[in-house]
């Protein structure tokens, strides 16, 4: 298998702490990989080490083959999107004048500013002054900026934290389509639903650490408690624990047409964060 | 247009769009265009008088538009942006110093027209008035890369305009303390020693040595303004 990222034993110790202990991963080429932690837990270290944007104390990590440890130039730089809590935009400038010198930066046509201001819904923005957008509008057209040169690999840093559900499900789909053409996305979030919705695999950080690491969907399986609920019509609703001997009564309530609703319980990823650290995701 | 071009060139035209509705830069910047109008009008006006405001031009222009631009963008933490972007570090700076060199060759033509500076020697002045050009403009950076605000920039000028802007007072302080004496070769001495010897009918044998002296502040100032900007690169 090729892999975008590869993670090996990295370590950050800032002046009296340790943000981030033998750290250990791997990010498969074309895949989207979710970071998940509470603030603090060191998603941002994470992200701003693997963007060369910080030192790690120990360890090696290799993104798009490269180490870390090597001088990036310009076409590697090309390679990759990133979008982190210290990115911004000219606040003079509009979002067109904005996108227009990362298209020079990138070597890219125009044309490209309209097809990224589709991708996160800002097509009628581009003329608008940047320090007169709201701050969703502004983390959009940052979002816009990342996905301009439609990268190898993009880290994504709490992408739609600013966005109301709808913007955040177009985004969703805007990332979702970069990935279908090839873009590996490696993002940080403490929103469960975002997760759930985009990620092929995720690890739990916590205190520097990580915790857990698999796909959204084995995890719950691996964490569910093996019972269902069915709601009958009447609103009663029943837990069966999920066994052959329970299939009579189930059997029943169907026959009698009694059932409004099954459904297995199966833990959210939250539920699962908080039942391994003691803490909420927030 | 190669692609290192295309870079530079878009840094320059975004710095000019975005200093233009900057009121505080722009504004900053024609002060010594109205000092010029206002001892234009003055009677014998002295060598030592034209280059007071020919240094103080290059403090107020070159190093405070430069530094401005620069801290600002790391106040508004768009200078990340840049650095992670394919721009090499030299097109990043070469780029961000494109508006201040032009914006200090305007200024200072028109400070010189104002006020009635007749250029002997012409080739060797210009060619030391770039010179220094080139070395504020680097200053500018050095600072604008030291500083985390535009209104730190501000204040980190001062000295600055002390030390280069106003160089009659350095003239004094020299001549009352001879320890001192090696402020004479500060690159605004050098500008004003080099300006002195052209008026005398010197030519390029007196010129060698202060454009060499300048010539190496440039590079002094330029390295050492790389090496700052190469630690921002990272956080710490």
């Amino acid at each position: 298998m090729e892999y975008s990222i590869e993670v090996n034993n990295v370590s950050k110790v800032f002046s009296n702490y340790e943000a981030l202990k033998n750290l250990d991963f791997k990010v498969a080429t074309g895949e989207i990989f979710g970071f998940l932690g509470p603030s603090g837990a060191g998603k941002t270290t994470t992200i701003k080490m693997l963007t060369n944007q910080l030192r790690p104390t120990d360890g090696e990590a290799l993104v798009l083959g490269r180490s870390m440890a090597r001088n990036w130039k310009d076409d590697f730089q090309q390679r990759m999107g990133v979008l982190t809590d210290n990115s911004a935009l000219y606040e003079r400038l509009s979002v067109y004048e904005n996108l227009k010198l990362y298209c020079d930066l990138y070597d890219l046509s125009y044309s490209r500013i309209e097809e990224a201001l589709e991708m996160v819904n800002l097509e009628d923005t581009g003329k608008k002054a940047v320090g007169k957008l709201s701050k969703g509008m502004t983390q959009r057209a940052m979002l816009a900026r990342a996905f301009l040169h439609a990268p190898e690999l993009l880290f994504l840093d709490e992408p739609t934290s600013a966005l109301d559900p709808t913007n955040a499900a177009h985004i969703y789909k805007s990332l979702r389509e970069l990935n279908k053409k090839g873009t590996t996305i490696f993002l940080t979030t403490h929103n469960m639903h975002e997760a759930e919705t985009l990620c092929d695999r995720v690890a739990f950080l916590d205190h520097g650490k990580i915790q857990l690491l698999d796909a959204p969907q084995k995890l719950r399986r691996r964490f569910a408690d093996n019972t269902m609920t069915i709601e009958l019509t009447t609103g009663k609703k029943i837990t069966l624990d999920n066994v052959p001997e329970n299939a009579k009564k189930m059997y029943a309530y169907m026959a009698d047409e009694q059932v409004a609703s099954v459904h297995t319980n199966e833990p959210t990823l939250g539920d699962i964060f908080v039942k391994l650290t003691g803490r909420e995701l927030v | 247009m190669t692609l290192a071009l295309r870079r530079m060139y878009a840094i320059f035209q975004k710095d000019m769009k975005d200093v233009s509705k900057n009121m505080y830069i722009s504004t900053t910047a024609l002060t010594p265009i109205i000092l010029a109008f206002f001892y234009g009008r003055m009677d014998n006006i002295q060598l030592d008088m034209y280059y007071l405001i020919i240094n103080f031009t290059f403090s107020i222009v070159a190093v405070f538009v430069q530094a401005a631009i620069i801290a600002e963008e790391k106040e508004k933490n768009t200078l990340r942006g840049l650095m992670l972007s394919p721009a090499s570090a030299g097109e990043i700076l070469i780029g961000k110093s494109l508006l201040t060199l032009a914006f200090t060759g305007i200024t200072l033509a028109l400070s010189i027209f104002l006020v009635g500076y007749e250029i002997p020697n012409a080739p060797v002045i210009i060619a030391a008035l770039f010179l220094s050009g080139l070395f504020y403009t680097a200053l500018g950076t050095l600072l604008g890369l030291v500083t985390k605000t535009v209104m730190e920039a501000s204040v980190a000028l001062l000295p600055v305009m002390f030390v280069f802007g106003l160089t009659p007072l350095i003239d004094a302080i020299i001549n009352q303390y001879p320890a001192l004496s090696f402020l004479e070769y500060m690159p605004n001495m050098q500008l004003i020693e080099l300006a002195a010897q052209m008026e005398a009918g010197g030519g390029f044998a007196e010129a060698w040595q202060p454009l060499l002296i300048i010539t190496a502040w440039f590079a002094a100032a330029l390295a050492a303004a790389w090496i700052v900007y190469t630690k921002r690169m990272t956080d710490s």
